[in-house]
């Protein structure tokens, strides 16, 4: 069965953008930007991580704090494992370390958002490139 | 599990001192590079190492003095409006 062209297109995109949120840099790397890719997965990743060193992984609150959750879960669904286990709030945070932290890894979210829209973007580009669409 | 990896995975469970003085301020600048760095990644059409550095960090001086510009503005504002 072949599929419509318009589909197969809109399948891609939706790849991307999946592979985009599953893995910074995802997007990217499915589309031959290998380089881009591995510069968006450490820059994003490592700003993450930062921000969990900071304010310990109780940053990542589901409950206490549902905004900056929102956009800690840009970054991965690995963000939700996270969530999962300090939902009880069991973890230390507090003050200005909690702040920093939440800051890191809520922009290391919105970072990847532009990454995943850009890599579509790039997707869709590339697309009617060759076809004329 | 060995004991560095216990030490590394202890570090994520409890937050770093971090006080209130200026020199907190310093944080900043991780973020912003992210920022650059993440922002020139999408923007450049072909990425070479050295146009690439160039450009990141341009880029983070750029942001760093205006961030400077506005604290000092705001400074100067407070210092004003309170004495």
């Amino acid at each position: 069965m072949t599929r419509n062209p318009k589909e197969t297109h809109l399948l891609l995109l939706l790849t991307v953008g999946l592979c985009g949120w599953l893995i910074p840099g995802g997007g990217y790397f499915l589309l031959n930007e290998k380089k881009r890719a591995i510069i968006i997965f450490t820059t994003i990743t490592l700003t993450f991580c930062i921000g969990l060193y900071i304010g310990s992984i109780g940053v990542i609150d589901p409950v206490g704090s549902k905004f900056p959750y929102a956009g800690q879960l840009i970054n991965s669904p690995a963000v939700a494992i996270i969530g999962y286990h300090t939902r009880g709030g069991g973890y230390n945070v507090y003050g200005k370390p909690r702040e920093i932290g939440q800051l890191y890894t809520g922009l290391a979210g919105m970072l990847n958002l532009l990454c995943i829209i850009n890599a579509i973007y790039l997707a869709h580009l590339r697309r009617t490139k060759t076809t004329g669409d | 599990m060995t004991n560095v990896t216990v030490f590394i995975m202890a570090a994520f469970t409890s937050p770093e001192n971090i006080g209130t003085d200026p020199k907190s301020m310093l944080w900043l600048l991780p973020i912003t590079t992210a920022v650059a760095v993440v922002y020139k990644a999408t923007k450049l059409q072909t990425i070479t190492w050295k146009n690439f550095i160039k450009e990141v960090t341009t880029l983070i001086g750029s942001i760093a003095v205006f961030l400077i510009i506005t604290a000092l503005v705001l400074y100067v504002f407070a210092w004003f409006t309170t004495e």
